[in-house]
């Protein structure tokens, strides 16, 4: 990579550098760094973002020194493309950068004009492509090196030279040719990958000062929330996933990205989960010198269905909606999975028969409600009516939609299907070993001794089998015989005898306490 | 002198307007405490509960919970799961009595020792284990947060919690205030460290050998509990026992009932 000055020199990428230094005495040198560049290309289309919501850095096939903004329909935000392109300018050479600029309808084209234009900001106006390109070399297309060296030795060094030209014979030996002309002339397409995935909703401010207090941020994101709550109430969507971006004066981009249990349009409650957020991160974020932009991007909108406010009569019934928010509040300050919700699996493998899945109360408002009617007759209880359950569908698990889980396997239920033996209240995280003596080597056991503590035994309830799932075989699964023990003080163990006696093996079964009863 | 005299009466007025502005908290903090009111008729759960008899007690509890306000409970020593057990009865009463689903809490150092709730087993105890929803905390801090959220949210029919320490004076007022204005049920089941808190109701629990039916299983779960404070009711010690079926906990009486003894115990005693 050279700077103006070294290209003046004489100097060109690929030389040695012992070579270079003898053309120019003092020339200055570092060693490249591939990924910082990068990253620092990639800083920049995110902080190219703030123009509009699709930025692409430069690929190696592009020369991965600069960025595409798509600004189709941003434009007269900034006051139409000469402003734009001035306000761009002035905020590239605040960061010490000397930016040369080219807006046109194809990216090729203003990529070509970017680099090998005369002029330092180019503006090429609609269906001008063919003859502001005509002048530039070949080069400003983007081509391998090897085909324009060829296309030199053919005498062709201008577009305007390939332009006029039959593309048969050209199409044979100059495929990259013709795709890159098309592309830079808009006749065949060439898609952009957004750096960030582009929003379904976005709302930007850009302040007069500069910000740096978390309130003020917040007031920032509230009132662009307030704002793009308009347009999803027009469409009656919700916010699934929003993103909070935050441009740094030295053109750093900060983001946080929130997801919600359900769509909601509620922007005092989006705010609210900012909020914690932001708790969460304070660390993270660092305002420097102050933000001087926020924007508010809706990444996922889902259609919010309309719901009755309020038919019953019973004023203490929670809004279904509110637990949703709950849900979402807590998952924002304690993280994901720190909620979880018990479903029964199929497996007779006791850790295997529970499984946790993070609650999702998105079916609890739409689904219909009418299941909610499990109340019998109950004097006083019948006082909430139906419509106030906020989470209905009393079995098997009404707060996850076991629909989307949907195989066409019946859901289990915790009652139907449960065991019929007894079950601990706690499970340990693994079992543990405990020494115990049994009066028969396959009876229950008569005292045990776990975590150091010697237990009487007074009543053993057992032995229950538990083989290995033959299907998934885990190497040293065995059989396994549950007993649930009781000892003196009256506090409840579940223990097991790991393998069965008489298999010719010399060690005796282990025992292991697994669970303990409440 | 002017300037002199305008010193000298600042800082009257400034005192003026200090005590004027500690009248107005004042008045506020009364406000707030006037909210919750316990010992209001139809503030237990018998409000929400089928009552046993006219002068039987709710669920065949000794004493009523406060719905409302805070309830703690308090291990033996080494009998925490027994107060697990006794927490997650209460809890299933709570989503029996009432409507939404019913929010567990713990910290993470409070599973650590015996691991976390498992579902066939809350389900075993007559627990409607769809309606429940757990929630693990990194700190005794976020869970008393996580609470006190839950609890405003108004959203859930009942909360429980376990905390690892204790629980101190302003903590737990903050969570009697929360539960009050939908009079939700609160147990909290927190360490042994004792601390001023201001609990309605505290509850030790201690482990009791089974019931057993006559081929000698293990028919009902049996806690020793001990009332240590209630706001409006008489402390006291007794042994009850936990129907799962019919979700109700029965007195049991002294003599009868007695779990069979163990055959080293008999020696002994012979």
């Amino acid at each position: 990579m050279l700077n103006r000055a070294a290209k003046r020199g004489g100097l060109s990428a690929g030389e040695l550098v012992s070579n270079a230094r003898s053309k120019v005495l003092d020339l200055q040198t570092r060693e490249a760094d591939p990924a910082a560049d990068a990253e620092a290309l990639r800083q920049l289309a995110l902080w190219g973002l703030r123009y509009s919501p699709i930025a692409t850095p430069w690929d190696e096939s592009s020369g991965a020194d600069g960025l595409f903004i798509d600004i189709a329909g941003c434009a007269h935000l900034f006051g139409g493309e000469a402003r734009l392109l001035a306000d761009l300018d002035r905020r590239l050479r605040a960061f010490g950068l000397v930016p040369r600029l080219a807006i046109a309808d194809t990216a090729g084209a203003s990529w070509a004009m970017a680099h090998y234009g005369e002029a330092q900001r180019a503006i090429v106006s609609s269906g001008q492509e063919a003859s502001a390109l005509s002048p530039l070399s070949l080069a400003a297309l983007r081509l391998p090196e090897g085909t324009l060296s060829l296309l030199g030795r053919l005498g062709l060094r201008r577009i305007g030279e390939v332009i006029g030209q039959p593309r048969a014979p050209f199409a044979a030996r100059f495929e990259s040719l013709l795709l890159r002309l098309d592309q830079a002339l808009g006749r065949a397409p060439e898609p952009l990958a957004p750096i960030v995935p582009p929003p379904v909703y976005r709302a930007q401010a850009t302040f007069v000062e500069p910000i740096e207090r978390a309130e003020h941020v917040l007031e920032a994101a509230t009132r662009l929330l307030v704002h793009l709550a308009q347009d999803l109430e027009r469409n009656a969507a919700g916010a699934r996933s929003v993103r909070l971006m935050l441009f740094r004066l030295d053109g750093r981009v900060q983001s946080v990205e929130i997801g919600l249990a359900a769509p909601s349009s509620d922007a005092r409650h989006i705010t609210r989960l900012i909020a914690l957020r932001l708790d969460r991160v304070a660390d993270a974020l660092d305002a420097d010198f102050g933000f001087e932009a926020a924007a508010v991007h809706v990444l996922v909108a889902e259609p919010l269905a309309d719901r009755q406010t309020r038919l019953s009569m019973d004023e203490a019934a929670a809004p279904p909606e509110a637990l949703a928010q709950l849900i979402d509040r807590l998952q924002q300050r304690l993280g994901h999975g720190a909620m979880r919700q018990l479903h029964p699996h199929q497996s007779h493998i006791p850790e295997r028969a529970v499984r946790a899945h993070s609650p999702s109360p998105r079916a609890s408002p739409t689904t219909p409600q009418a299941p909610a009617t499990r109340r019998e007759g109950r004097g006083e209880g019948q006082q909430h009516t139906p419509t106030s359950v906020s989470v209905p569908a009393p079995h098997p698990n009404p707060l996850s939609a076991s629909g989307e889980r949907g195989s066409g396997r019946r859901a289990l239920q915790w009652t139907a299907d449960a065991p019929s033996a007894p079950r601990p209240l706690l499970l340990l995280p693994r079992p543990e070993a405990a020494e115990v003596v049994a009066l028969i080597p396959e009876g229950p056991p008569r005292q045990f001794r776990w975590r150091g503590v010697l237990h009487q035994v007074t009543g053993a309830q057992g032995p229950e089998r538990i083989a290995p799932e033959w299907w998934r075989r885990i190497s040293g699964d065995v059989e396994r015989d549950y007993y649930v023990v009781e000892d003196t003080i009256g506090r409840r163990f579940w223990l097991y005898r790991a393998g069965l006696y008489g298999r010719g093996s010399e060690v005796p079964p282990a025992w292991f306490v697994h669970g303990v009863f409440g | 002198m002017r300037c002199v005299a305008n010193i000298a009466g600042f800082p009257t007025s400034w005192e003026g307007a200090k005590r004027e502005r500690i009248a107005a908290l004042r008045k506020a903090v009364e406000g707030l405490q006037a909210a919750p009111a316990p010992g209001r008729a139809g503030d237990d759960l018998a409000s929400v509960a089928p009552r046993q008899g006219p002068h039987g007690p709710v669920w065949g509890l000794p004493a009523d919970l406060a719905c409302g306000a805070l309830n703690e409970l308090v291990a033996a020593h080494g009998d925490r799961p027994a107060a697990f057990g006794f927490l997650f009865t209460l809890t299933a009463l709570g989503l029996k009595a009432r409507a939404g689903p019913a929010v567990f809490v713990a910290a993470r150092r409070a599973l650590a020792e015996f691991g976390a709730p498992y579902g066939h087993g809350l389900a075993q105890l007559g627990l409607e284990v769809g309606r429940l929803i757990l929630i693990e905390t990194k700190t005794d801090k976020d869970a008393l947060w996580a609470l006190e959220e839950t609890l405003r949210s108004q959203a859930v029919a009942t909360v429980a919690g376990v905390i690892e320490g204790g629980l101190d004076l302003t903590s737990s007022r903050r969570l009697n205030l929360a539960a009050a204005p939908q009079r939700t049920p609160l147990v909290l089941l927190r360490g042994a460290k004792a601390r001023a808190s201001a609990a309605a109701t505290r509850w030790r629990i201690a482990a009791a050998p089974a019931a057993r039916d006559r081929f000698g299983a293990f028919a009902h779960w049996r806690w020793q509990v001990t009332l240590e404070r209630c706001r409006n009711g008489r402390p006291g010690q007794w042994l009850i026992e936990w129907n799962h079926v019919t979700h109700r906990f029965r007195l049991v009486e002294g003599l009868a009932d007695r779990p069979p003894v163990a055959g080293a115990s008999l020696r002994r005693a012979g």
